[in-house]
Order: structure tokens, then C-alpha cells, then sequence
């Protein structure tokens, strides 16, 4: 599903991260664990074409991200990834059901006429049936979060990326979420790349990758 | 879910920003729009009442002013011409269909009234244009004046100046409202009948009083010899100018038809009014009366033209630049409130780019809001600007009879709102450039 091959990328004067080999099986569930600083985010950003490498290559669902055009690049995100923030990163201004409508709004996966069906369905699915019109402010952070991994799913996409999804909540909502995520993901057969700094919460998941030495100083 | 939706949402989410910034567009808008409805109804009215007369012809002074006085009744009159010298108009066949003479000076509740003879009341022309054929003397109620003293009321006059048939009135010497007292001492013995009432013309003509050439003539004879004094303390229009003073009184006793006078050799008029065989004489007549005597001649649309030209344009001109430069503050603040607007969301932008949402369709989102705001000050400008001009326009159809038409759009004003439009959108880009260059991964992780 996801592929790196030599990936380097310069972070600052003098750092560099750099990525070997990287490998991810369809369907695999993988947390990406380190302390704040070890690249983990870097490396989640370069699979999702959010940053481009220097060098190296990066294979994601048969796409080699280094030959996309940005318009490209655009359409990727929209068509095979679905990211689940920190800080849940909903629109203000929109509903519910309208921030997960907004994933597929941006990719031809989804009809335009199956778009509230599909986006009420997944709310449901999320145990948010009752609140697909409340706005974001209106909502608590466990409702907040479980409308993103909503929107993340919401365009059938193959890869799931989450980052620290579960670093805003409370224990509780924290367990629930993640139970939620690997639940979802599992039922969807998508791919899922979780970064955390929480050995706990990477252990959860059936593969951990140490993300330690992926950013090193470099000569000058 | 549209780019407009999105667009939409997020002018909404701000809601107080978005309705003072469409305010700001709107009230310049307004300016602009009132600016130019005014200017376009004012002088098509002008334009239309002016063609009533061919020609005007009275003494010599500003051509505007006689034109201005004696088809709008809107300003002083020039002075006098002989009655003898309407005469000498009238007799003019080769050139005159018809002569009005109208004598000017006095006045009831600010609405003058004009000695002329019975065939005025009778005079119709045909619009240039829409070929309607023009009545503005047709009676509503009552007859014509037949005698002197008997007065004929235009709409506007008898409504604001409640005026009724069979009711009597006292004009005023000049155009300032005497106290009763003076009015008494002035022309309280000769005190007009209500005899007849026009139908609305939607015209200056609406606001006078008719009455026929010596019951002003027998009005002043009576001020001359009685009340002059009080009189000359208390009004403020250029005496000399605006009636008859020099002529002969005598003929007031005596009983006169309504269309000829028996009028002493220096007996005066304020004007003549003149209808032409052809309107192609408007351009000829020039040469022609200076042949007859040294005469203030104009052919009113043509000094109307001059005017608005020479003296409505500049006027025009600086109010425009006015809207126009607060049309540039408002693109001004379109440009502030969407550029703090990008910078308070650069992570929805991330965001929505993450989401698989294109640079372009970013760029264009921003510049839709900018569009929408713009757009939405158009139109609420448009509503100011006209309700504005419909509030003037109460006050100019009493007070001058020109009745406009609000809440109409000219080509001039879609040129206008174009322009907005266009400062709006170019006033967008700046956000919408940011916008554009978001940087996914740096707003993403500046939480």
C-alpha cells in the first residue's frame, strides 16, 4: 500500500530527515511511534504528499507521489487518503454532515446525489445520528473527533493517515476513539498509518514502527 | 455542496464583519445610484416639460433664467417686455402657430401665479419622441377663468395649497407668504375666485396658478397706488424684475375678454411663450428677432442642455468621484476584512486542501466571497440610492412639479455597478493570491 525508498528531506540548517525503507501492507494497521521531534509527522506528511521529498521515492496506492503534478497531488488526497487531526480540525462554519460531505466534495468518488445519504450514514455508523446538524462548536471533543474519522471515511478511501487522533481527549474518550478508528477501519478494509508518541496507544495497534533516527543532523 | 455554498458559509460565519462591509459597499453604491437616477430623471423631466414651448422670448438677461422662470417656474424672472411687443409675437404668422404671454409677481402659499390669456389653457403638444400627445392644462373639475380675477389652479398648487372651487384666495406680492396684515393692506380687495382645477401633468405646470393677463395687471394697480411701502419692506425678490410696476392701471376697470386686452400702450409682460409652425424655426428665430427688436430669445430644451452640461455636470462629477472614492475605501475593506479573514482560517484552507480541495478552488472560494459581499452591496446600494431618490423626488414633485420615476435602472448606472463589481473582485484577489499559496503542511501543524 505504501512504499519508501531513500526518502530524504531537508527539515532545517543542518537537519535532514531521512527514511531508508518503508513498507505498509494493504489493509495493515500501523502505528508510527516516537517522541515529539523524531520525524513521525514528516514521514506521515511525505506519504501524504503534503511535503515532497528531496530525493527517494514514495509509492502509495500504485501512485508514485513524485511524478504528481500539485493538481495531482490534490486529487490524490481527495480520492485515496483520509486524515484524522489532533485537534479534530472541523469547519466552523459547517454542520456535521456538511464538514463530512466536504470530503467528498472535493473527489469524483462519490455521486453528488449519494453524498447526504453516504455522509448521514457514516454519522450514524459513528453513533451521531442525533447531532448531524449541531455545528462544531456545539459539540464536545469526543463528538468532535468522531466526526472527522466520519469525514475520513466518509469517501471510501484507502488509506487512513492519524495524527495523534487521540492527543485532545480525555482517557475515556480517548480509549472509545481509538476503539472507534480500529473498529471502522477494520469493517472499511482501509489502511491505517496512526502517529502518536503514546507507547501505549501505538501498541494497540498490530504493527508499531519506531520512527527513532529518522531525523538526524547533517554536515553542513 | 457548492464552491458558493462554501464561500457562502464562511461570510456567514462572520456575520457582523460581512453586513458592515456590504454596508460600506452599499452606501457608495447608494450615492453613486441616487447620483445618477437623479441626474437621468431630472433631466429627461426637464427634457420633456422644456419641449411644451418652442421658444421663450422676454427681456434681456440670462437666457437660463428666462427659460428657468418662465417654463419651470423656478426662478426670478429677467425683467418685462412690452404687452405690444407679444403682440408684435403673435402677429408673427410666418413663424408663430401660437403666443402665450405670462405675467409673473405674485404668488399664493409659494406657488405663483401667472397672468396669461384663456388659449394657453387650450395649448396640447405632441412628445417628440413617444409621440403622447400632451395636455398639461386639462381641467379636473371647474371651468376656465372667463373674467379677471377668476383663477384657474394647478394640481399641485390646489392640493398643498388647499384650494377648492369657489374658493377665494389673496395672492401675495412676490414669492415670500405675507403676514395677514400686510396682506390685507396689499391685495385684499382683489382677492381671486377658484373657478377651475387642472388634472395632474406630472409637470412644473401643476404648480401655478393661472389667471388671466389684468387681473395681474388690476392686481398691481391696486398695490401700486395702496400698499406699496409694506410691501417693498417685507419681500425680498428683485421687485423691479419680477412684474409689472410702470404700466398703465386704467385698463384694470374695465371688463376684458380673456384673450385680448385692452392694455395701455406700456402696459408689460413678463414673457412669451412660443409655438412654431415647425420646430425646425427653434434654430432661425434667432436671426428673426433681433430683426425685431432687442429681445432675450431661447429655446428652452436647448438651454436646459446648456445647463445640465455646464452646470449639473461638474455637480455630477464631484459626486460621483465622491462614491467613486468610497467605493475604493470599501474595496478597501472588502480587501482588509478577507485578508484577516484568510489569515484567522489558513488552517480550514490546509484543511480543505487536505481534503483533496484544488489551489484554483480555493482561489476561486475567496474570490467569491469578495464577489458575493460585492454583489450584495450593489444591490443594497441599488435599494439605498433608489430609496433616496424616491425621498427627493417628494420633495421636488411638490416644490417644482417634476414627479421622477424611482427604482428604475439606467445603462449608466449597470456601467457604474460593473465597475463596482470590478474593484470588488480585484479587490479579492490579494486574499485570494494567499489563500492560494497555502502551505498544507505548515498551516496544518500550527495548531
Amino acid at each position: 500500500m505504501v512504499t519508501l525508498d531513500e526518502v530524504r528531506r531537508k527539515l532545517g540548517p543542518g537537519v535532514e530527515f531521512h527514511c531508508k525503507h518503508f513498507h505498509v501492507q494493504p489493509g495493515a494497521h500501523m502505528a508510527l511511534w516516537g517522541p515529539s521531534g523524531c520525524g513521525k509527522s514528516t514521514l506521515l506528511n511525505l506519504i501524504s504528499g503534503l511535503l515532497r521529498p528531496d530525493s527517494g521515492s514514495i509509492s502509495v496506492d500504485g501512485l508514485d507521489l513524485i511524478k504528481l503534478s500539485e493538481g495531482e497531488l490534490d486529487r490524490f488526497r481527495g480520492e485515496h487518503l483520509g486524515f484524522v487531526f489532533q485537534t479534530f480540525n472541523l469547519l466552523a462554519p459547517f454542520t456535521a454532515l456538511q464538514n463530512v460531505m466536504l470530503g467528498m466534495r472535493f473527489s469524483d468518488t462519490i455521486p453528488d446525489k449519494e453524498w447526504k445519504d453516504r455522509a448521514t450514514h457514516i454519522l450514524e455508523r459513528v453513533g451521531l445520528a442525533h447531532r448531524i446538524h449541531a455545528k462544531p462548536k456545539t459539540m464536545s471533543v469526543g463528538e468532535q473527533q468522531r466526526v472527522a474519522i466520519a469525514r475520513a471515511l466518509a469517501n471510501k478511501q484507502k488509506l487512513i493517515v492519524a495524527d495523534e487522533p487521540t492527543g485532545s481527549l480525555d482517557p475515556k474518550n480517548a480509549a472509545a476513539t481509538m476503539d472507534l478508528l480500529l473498529e471502522m477501519c477494520t469493517e472499511e478494509k482501509v489502511t491505517l498509518l496512526m502517529v502518536t508518541h503514546d507507547r501505549p496507544t501505538a501498541e494497540r495497534l498490530p504493527e508499531v514502527f519506531d520512527c527513532l533516527g529518522l531525523v538526524s543532523e547533517v554536515e553542513r | 455542496m457548492s464552491i458558493w455554498h462554501i464561500a457562502w458559509s464562511y461570510l456567514w460565519n462572520r456575520k457582523l464583519t460581512t453586513v458592515l462591509t456590504i454596508l460600506s459597499v452599499g452606501l457608495a453604491v447608494g450615492l453613486i445610484s441616487a447620483v445618477l437616477t437623479l441626474r437621468a430623471e431630472t433631466q429627461k423631466r426637464f427634457e420633456e416639460e422644456g419641449q411644451a414651448f418652442d421658444y421663450v422670448i422676454g427681456a434681456n438677461g440670462s437666457r437660463l433664467q428666462l427659460v428657468l422662470s418662465s417654463v419651470y417656474f423656478m426662478d426670478s424672472p429677467v425683467g418685462n417686455i412690452k404687452y405690444s411687443d407679444y403682440l408684435k409675437f403673435k402677429n408673427d404668422t410666418e413663424y408663430v402657430a401660437a403666443a402665450f404671454p405670462i405675467s409673473m409677481g405674485d404668488s399664493y402659499q409659494g406657488f405663483r401665479i401667472i397672468g396669461t390669456t384663456r388659449s394657453l389653457m387650450n395649448h396640447t403638444w405632441k412628445h417628440p419622441v413617444t409621440e403622447e400627445e400632451k395636455s398639461p392644462y386639462a381641467l379636473s373639475e371647474g371651468q376656465y377663468f372667463e373674467k379677471p380675477m377668476e383663477a384657474v389652479v394647478g394640481y399641485s398648487a390646489a392640493i398643498h395649497g388647499n384650494l377648492k372651487v369657489g374658493q377665494t384666495f389673496v395672492g401675495n406680492h412676490g414669492m415670500i407668504e405675507l403676514p395677514d396684515s400686510l396682506k390685507l393692506e396689499d391685495h385684499a380687495n382683489m382677492p381671486y375666485t377658484v373657478v377651475g382645477i387642472l388634472a395632474p401633468s406630472n409637470s412644473p405646470f401643476d404648480n401655478a396658478i393661472y389667471v388671466t393677463l389684468d387681473s395681474v395687471w388690476n392686481a398691481h394697480a391696486d398695490h401700486d397706488d395702496e400698499a406699496d411701502t409694506h410691501v417693498e419692506e417685507a419681500d425680498t425678490h428683485d421687485h423691479d424684475a419680477d412684474h409689472t410696476h410702470d404700466h398703465n392701471h386704467d385698463h384694470g376697470e374695465e371688463e376684458s375678454l380673456t384673450d385680448e386686452f385692452h392694455a395701455a400702450p406700456d402696459a408689460e409682460v413678463t414673457a412669451v411663450l412660443i409655438q412654431f409652425h415647425s420646430p425646425a424655426y427653434r434654430l432661425q428665430y434667432r436671426e428673426h428677432l433681433d430683426e425685431l427688436g432687442s429681445y432675450n430669445g431661447a429655446v428652452p430644451i436647448d438651454e436646459i442642455a446648456i445647463f445640465f452640461e455646464k452646470i449639473l455636470k461638474p455637480a455630477k462629477a464631484m459626486m460621483m468621484a465622491v462614491g467613486y472614492l468610497v467605493v475604493v475605501i470599501s474595496a478597501l475593506s472588502i480587501l482588509i476584512g478577507l485578508y484577516l479573514s484568510i489569515l484567522q482560517r489558513k488552517r480550514d484552507l490546509a484543511i480543505m486542501r487536505a481534503l483533496g480541495a484544488s489551489a484554483y478552488e480555493i482561489f476561486g472560494a475567496v474570490l467569491i466571497e469578495a464577489f458575493l459581499v460585492t454583489i450584495l452591496g450593489i444591490i443594497s446600494g441599488w435599494f439605498i440610492g433608489q430609496t433616496i431618490t424616491a425621498m427627493v423626488g417628494i420633495v421636488l414633485a411638490r416644490d417644482y412639479g417634476f414627479v421622477i420615476t424611482p427604482f428604475g435602472i439606467t445603462f449608466e448606472e449597470i456601467n457604474a455597478f460593473c465597475t463596482v463589481g470590478l474593484v470588488g473582485l480585484i479587490a479579492g484577489i490579494l486574499p485570494a493570491w494567499q489563500a492560494y499559496n497555502t502551505d498544507i503542511a505548515d498551516d496544518l501543524a500550527d495548531r
